[in-house]
């Protein structure tokens, strides 16, 4: 696998958009290098009723990245005595990874939401130093994202319902990751709609 | 290069051998972003003999890094009717060991009007390994069966190495099932047991390793023929699920 840092653990994350609905999808390896550790290993975290991140990279950045974002979305809603808002929580995050551009975290993220009242949706997509992106119909990171890019280009259409939604996104993953050594080995998807969030988790080849 | 002691290791003729060979100027000449990671059948290879014959089998994928070039890669080589190799290592010197060896076996057929020893076939891969040993980079298993000794299974890894063995693996995925095999093997199995063997050793290497995958290869190998068998991946037997 040579000594690139940020395949060095593997893993891989997408988010689409459909009609007031969005779905993030990430693969659940862990492993290190050639060796595969465990299977259980989701890189999707959620921040608020509708709002969710996912990271990929280095194992331990995703871990600390994520319990730092928290602490400081935590931190927030205490202060605001309001909850986030998907647009509040990329900035927090771009401004998080910003701070360290002289010595990163080696982790790039997906940020995806939903407004409950307006059914507005949102994802985004940063580097690992926190370059922002616009509000995109597409976006995936990881070891696999340039084959997982391909497949979703295909499988988007324009406001899609959550069903379809749900089935371009996992066909998209499922099918990308077998192109990648690095990831793999299983996979959830997140479908968030404006009254509810569906968790799935698929098998797919644990090869 | 030391006159009085010519036994010690050279350092700098030793990289400048390396930076003076072809494959390696690339590093040199074209941007890290464009280099590409050599094509290597990551793999996990297994070989093991029974009464009558030899069963051999192989994971099917072929990665150039992480990426996966080929997912339902032939790693059972064929090199005479009832002999065949499995390859490791590096795909271009494994693909040209079987070629050229390939070759001299037909050759050899001829001169001798009877089909060639498993041995001699074994040799003729060891010797071109051992020749190049520090260029080439293949780790290979030759197994068949011969009138003279039935069912046989030879390991040549990297240095040029040969050795009979009863049962034997290769590849990066086998150091995950060397365990299995010694719990599992047993001396004069049935057929099906080794198949069985075989199949559930490629599985469980599949799982863990990130340089083997896709499905499993199979052939058995005995005086009536060679039987080759394509187990793709759902109908790969259950393991843990981690």
């Amino acid at each position: 696998m040579g000594d690139d840092i940020l395949s060095y653990n593997g893993g891989v994350a997408l988010a689409m958009k459909g009609k007031e609905c969005v779905a993030i999808a990430c693969d659940k390896r862990y492993g290190v290098q050639n060796r595969t550790i465990a299977t259980n290993f989701t890189k999707i975290f959620q921040y608020s009723d509708h709002c969710f991140v996912a990271f990929c990279g280095l194992a331990t950045d995703v871990q600390t990245v994520s319990e730092r974002l928290k602490f400081r979305t935590n931190l927030y809603e205490l202060r605001e005595q309001r909850k986030l808002k998907p647009v509040v929580l990329y900035n927090m995050l771009t401004n998080l990874l910003y701070e360290r551009r002289f010595g990163p975290y080696f982790v790039f993220a997906l940020v995806v939401g939903l407004d409950p009242k307006t059914g507005e949706t949102y994802v985004y997509d940063s580097d690992n130093i926190g370059a922002v992106s616009d509000n995109v119909n597409l976006a995936t990171v990881g070891t696999a994202s340039e084959y997982i890019f391909g497949l979703g280009e295909l499988f988007f259409k324009p406001n899609m319902n959550s069903d379809e939604l749900f089935e371009a996104t996992s066909q998209a993953l499922l099918n990308g990751v077998d192109r990648d050594s690095a990831s793999g080995w299983g996979a959830v998807v997140y479908v968030i709609e404006k009254d509810k969030v569906t968790v799935r988790e698929l098998k797919g080849r644990q090869d | 290069m030391d006159v009085l002691n010519p036994m010690t290791y050279d350092a700098e003729e030793d990289q400048l051998r390396d930076r003076t060979k072809y494959s390696q100027m690339d590093k040199h000449l074209i941007p890290v972003e464009f280099q590409q990671q050599p094509v290597s059948t990551g793999t996990t290879i297994v070989a093991v003999e029974y009464d009558g014959g030899v069963i051999i089998g192989a994971d099917t994928r072929t990665s150039s890094g992480t990426f996966v070039m080929n997912r339902f890669t032939d790693k059972l080589t064929q090199l005479t009717d009832r002999i065949f190799c499995l390859r490791s290592g590096s795909a271009a010197d494994t693909q040209a060991i079987a070629q050229v060896v390939t070759y001299q076996l037909d050759f050899l057929s001829a001169e001798m009007n009877e089909p060639p020893l498993v041995r001699i076939a074994a040799n003729c891969v060891r010797r071109m390994i051992y020749q190049y040993r520090d260029d080439f980079l293949a780790g290979m298993i030759v197994a068949g069966w011969d009138k003279k000794l039935g069912g046989q299974v030879y390991s040549c890894p990297l240095g040029g190495l040969l050795v009979r063995q009863p049962v034997t693996l290769g590849g990066s995925g086998s150091t995950y099932i060397w365990g299995y095999l010694d719990n599992n093997y047993r001396p004069n199995m049935t057929q099906q047991e080794c198949y069985d063997f075989v199949l559930k050793g490629i599985t469980l290497a599949i799982t863990r390793d990130g340089s083997s995958g896709g499905c499993a290869r199979i052939a058995i190998i005995n005086k009536d023929g060679v039987e080759r068998i394509d187990v793709l991946g759902n109908d790969l037997p259950k393991v843990f699920d981690l």
